[in-house]
């Protein structure tokens, strides 16, 4: 088979998978070799659908012996099959490298034959990378679950960045959608791999190599089965907490199956896939906790705003912050401030005292913060505005364009609701 | 700084770095502050203007350069350097007020946010960082002949420099050229040293066979790896905006 069929079929059965980063890992390059990491990644291009390539992104083999029914290469479907040899993978990966396309290497596998037999494979391409190619750019593999713990170590001494698709986030699902797999054969390697970077960092001696210097992921997929999101995210907390999981991806469900079991999505549900990921980074960089984002009243995010919004307008008694005496974490809380903006902050009033002015001369942006904030004392709309009412109007009014739009206009009460200018004035000439 | 005495005229320099560092110098001692700054090349005669020239003097410039590590921060350094090689308006004359108040305030002169210049300076440097940064992902090297690469780029800021350092570190082993097209100057690397020059002459060779094949197995890989299910033009077009079309070998 031609080298075009073959990264056809393996690029497009790829594709699926969501990472695609290629930060974390500070690999140097030696004398005679070709290549180094980047530690906060570099994006190489961005496909038809905006999501960055950096890695050549591929599976070394689509022929599996499992038939996960959510799966496009399940092996009851019938699609071209095709299996690269571990020298084309490396040639191919260096030629695109040579050419700056990309920035590594992102290998993923169905199975065959055996767990044993592709991990083997995966670890014999890796190492024609390192160790022939002396090739130290990135390379990010996939571990099969059901593989020996030798054949790990093996593998994560060579690459920077290992994972492990959960893909269904609860046993029932997986029961039904994946039999033949196992949720310990999923999280037994993930928890041997997360203790095995612990050990790592503390004896470099017995390893003298970086033992998968950019850590873990995860993904789990998103629509495929009746999870709600505080059960999703919930499972996320825990990981990062548990596993120290570098990243959870989430991948919306694209139907590329027809079962009993699967629901029958029209589009992907892309709206859900971003308030969980909205929600991630309030995890990881926010100091917010899963339950204080969702409880049991509402297990699923608002679809109108986003989830730190939602969270504040249900706090609001913890509101108004002012700008110029809050700590980090509680600037962290006010929607619209991130990690780079409430920085600034602190770096810039050490100097002076901050005003709205000042505020958007730092280039923070007001567009949600507004409603949330005080400097010196005052609030930027007259004070009896701050009420739920107006900031939740106001929020969804400025969010609209954000918001996919049905085709047909359904009437809403936020539609009537919203004041123009001229209702403004109306009202206070009485008009109204 | 705000005994300084204000002239009426504009400085001319040469364009480098260098001669930067020594107007600094001379405005530094003689407490003056001009109108405007401007490299030679980019200036028009104007009669209403009074123009001074001033000499590039690598002795004053040096002693500028490690005066700003001293007394400043190298982080002063940092940001002057790459504010120098953006194209922001009226660049000079805001690194000129940054560096001399820098002088006299040290390295808190940076958290200075809300003073115009400081944030100006600030602003210019991620700007030119993170063309900087995009294009590391974004330039396409293509083989022109035995181990020679060669790559064309369009950038806004002239940031060749510190990104041919980076595909020295990256490539050691390859020979390649980096053009800038929109300035016309290439850098040049030989597997040991490196070296930039003007390139208004420059052709091309044809591409080789091999380079053709990858060219197509690239463009093949863009177009299967995109869901299209999930098709996104709006924000494809946001991280990878059309000015940097040109010089991809794919067709997004």
């Amino acid at each position: 088979m031609e080298l075009f069929d073959k990264l056809k079929i393996l690029a497009d059965s790829a594709k699926y998978d969501a990472s695609c980063s290629s930060s974390g890992s500070n690999r140097k390059n030696t004398d005679n070799g070709i290549g180094n990491g980047h530690v906060s990644g570099i994006c190489h291009s961005w496909g038809a659908d905006g999501r960055c390539i950096s890695l050549l992104k591929i599976l070394f083999t689509n022929a599996c012996i499992y038939d996960c029914k959510y799966c496009i290469n399940r092996s009851s479907n019938s699609v071209p099959r095709a299996t690269f040899t571990p020298q084309e993978v490396a040639d191919l990966t260096i030629h695109f490298y040579k050419r700056n396309y990309i920035e590594g290497l992102f290998l993923s596998s169905a199975v065959i034959k055996s767990p044993d037999y592709t991990m083997e494979r995966l670890v014999e391409t890796a190492s024609i990378l390192r160790n022939e190619y002396h090739f130290h750019g990135y390379i990010h593999c996939k571990t099969i679950p059901g593989c020996s713990q030798e054949l790990i170590d093996k593998l994560g001494l060579l690459v920077d960045r290992m994972s492990i698709n959960i893909e269904l986030p609860s046993n029932d699902s997986l029961k039904l959608l994946a039999p033949q797999k196992e949720k310990d054969g999923i999280l037994k390697p993930m928890t041997y791999i997360s203790n095995a970077i612990k050990v790592n960092k503390i004896d470099k001696s017995r390893y003298k190599k970086n033992f998968v210097p950019a850590g873990q992921t995860t993904q789990l997929m998103v629509g495929a089965s009746p999870e709600t999101d505080l059960k999703i995210l919930k499972l996320s907390e825990g990981m990062y907490q548990s596993l120290k999981l570098k990243r959870v991806y989430y991948s919306a469900y694209v139907s590329v199956n027809h079962d009993k079991n699967l629901p029958t999505l029209e589009k992907p549900p892309l709206l859900r896939e971003n308030r969980l990921y909205q929600a991630d980074w309030l995890l990881r960089f926010y100091g917010f906790q899963a339950d204080e984002l969702l409880d049991d009243s509402h297990p699923n995010f608002n679809t109108l705003l986003d989830p730190k919004c939602d969270w504040a307008l249900r706090n609001l008694d913890k509101f108004p912050i002012e700008i110029n005496t809050a700590n980090y974490h509680t600037l962290l809380r006010i929607p619209g401030i991130g990690v780079i903006s409430a920085k600034k902050i602190i770096t810039a009033r050490r100097e002076f005292l901050l005003d709205f002015e000042s505020l958007k001369k730092l280039g923070v942006v007001l567009k949600r913060a507004q409603y949330f904030i005080t400097c010196k004392g005052k609030y930027f709309y007259e004070v009896h505005k701050f009420n739920k009412n107006f900031i939740e109007t106001n929020l969804l009014y400025t969010e609209r364009k954000t918001i996919p739009q049905k085709k047909f206009e359904q009437l809403s009460i936020f539609d009537t609701l919203l004041p123009t200018k001229e209702d403004t004035i109306k009202c206070l000439t009485g008009s109204l | 700084m705000s005994n300084w005495k204000l002239v009426n005229v504009t400085y001319l320099y040469d364009g480098t770095f260098n001669g930067l560092l020594t107007i600094v110098f001379d405005s530094y001692s003689h407490k003056t502050l001009p109108q405007k700054i401007v490299p030679e090349e980019e200036y028009t005669q104007n009669f209403l203007e009074k123009t001074h020239y001033i000499d590039t003097n690598e002795e004053k410039a040096k002693r500028v350069f490690e005066g700003i590590h001293k007394n400043i921060c190298y982080e002063a350094l940092y940001n002057s350097f790459y504010a120098f090689l953006s194209n922001g308006d009226h660049k000079e004359i805001d690194i000129l007020k940054y560096l001399c108040n820098g002088f006299g305030i040290g390295p808190k002169i940076n958290t200075m946010l809300t003073i115009s210049y400081v944030f100006k300076v600030i602003n210019m440097r991620k700007r030119a960082l993170s063309e900087c940064h995009k294009l590391k992902g974004l330039l396409r090297f293509m083989e022109i002949g035995e181990n020679v690469y060669y790559a064309s780029i369009h950038p806004d800021n002239n940031i060749i420099e510190p990104l041919g350092h980076h595909f020295i570190n990256r490539l050691p082993s390859q020979n390649f050229m980096i053009h800038d097209k929109n300035r016309n100057i290439c850098f040049l690397y030989n597997k040991k040293s490196y070296q930039i020059v003007d390139s208004t002459n420059l052709t091309i060779p044809h591409i080789t066979k091999e380079e053709q094949t990858y060219q197509e197995l690239w463009k093949l890989f863009f177009k299967t790896i995109a869901i299209q299910e999930r098709k996104n033009p709006r924000c494809q077009m946001q991280f990878m905006p059309k000015k940097y079309w040109q010089d991809l070998i794919e067709e997004p």
